[in-house]
């Protein structure tokens, strides 16, 4: 099976774990190699975050499990880099 | 060793997302605070009374202390968990998600324990404290100086928590303490005049 090499989720999460903690603990994940949190939207209760993560052999489900054990949902799979390097998506006419 | 380590770990985590050590310190302040004055006062009833049983002064000192350590516990059982029960449904709901299980949820039932448990023990302790004297003094047939030593140890542990809140204040411990003994001073003298005048 291929190997996950990058992520980009659109969470939503409660104020509290912050980023740092939930960067921390998803960054500790065996087979990830960095992590980038950004928080797009603040509301009273609950922020939208956008999370990529790269790594060599990133597992899904490792990850949404710890999002969900930190009190977060995963609202979207934005991106997904599979295989054996890191390719952006290709820049097209219609773009 | 290691899941001592790992405890320790989830405690301090659990203790930034819930805030634990702000409350659990708030409380013990509070409830010691409370616990030495109700000891003043039984202690200055049996004095104003002329009990001079050391057996007496203990037994209704004793269990005035586990009256209020299970008035603390309770009472911090039962409104921490409301509170808490409240804050987590509301973002559970603005979640759309059950947070129970989550490491928020889990931090939330051991703040409820941890604060219940110091809510409980507080007044328990520094009532026991003050009571020392009197587990010695048994086998002395005037008591007079075991109630002295008594207030006075009440004054300096009310001293103490005036330091206390003074070093997380930042303040001036020195004023805090003052502040905290005259409220000791203030039981003593109050107590002592009703004694006279009954």
């Amino acid at each position: 099976m291929a190997k996950i090499r990058r992520l980009v989720l659109d969470t939503l999460k409660p104020h509290e774990p912050n980023i740092i903690d939930l960067a921390n603990v998803l960054s500790e994940l065996t087979g990830v190699s960095a992590v980038n949190i950004s928080i797009y939207e603040l509301d009273r209760k609950v922020e939208n975050a956008k999370i990529t993560i790269e790594g060599e052999d990133i597992s899904f489900e490792q990850v949404s499990h710890l999002i969900e054990d930190m009190g977060g949902t995963i609202h979207s799979i934005d991106e997904v880099v599979a295989g054996k390097m890191i390719i952006d998506d290709a820049a097209t006419l219609q773009d | 060793m290691r899941s001592l380590l790992e405890a320790v770990s989830y405690l301090r985590e659990y203790d930034k997302l819930a805030n634990i050590s702000e409350i659990a310190r708030r409380y013990f302040a509070m409830n010691a605070f409370d616990g030495v004055l109700t000891i003043i006062g039984v202690l200055m009833g049996n004095l104003v009374a002329g009990v001079n049983s050391a057996q007496i002064v203990l037994s209704t000192g004793l269990t005035t202390s586990i009256a209020m350590g299970i008035s603390g516990l309770w009472g911090a059982y039962l409104t921490e968990s409301a509170e808490r029960k409240r804050d987590l449904d509301e973002v559970s709901r603005v979640m759309l998600t059950d947070l129970t299980d989550t490491r928020i949820g889990r931090a939330s039932r051991a703040a409820i324990f941890i604060v219940a448990i110091v809510d409980g023990f507080s007044p328990f302790m520094a009532a026991l404290v003050v009571l020392l004297p009197f587990f010695l003094a048994g086998n002395f047939e005037d008591l007079t100086w075991a109630y002295y030593t008594s207030l006075g140890l009440a004054l300096f542990t009310l001293f103490s928590l005036g330091l206390f809140l003074g070093h997380i204040s930042r303040g001036r411990m020195i004023v805090y303490g003052i502040k905290t003994v005259l409220a000791g001073v203030v039981s003593i003298v109050i107590s002592f005049f009703l004694g006279v005048s009954g």
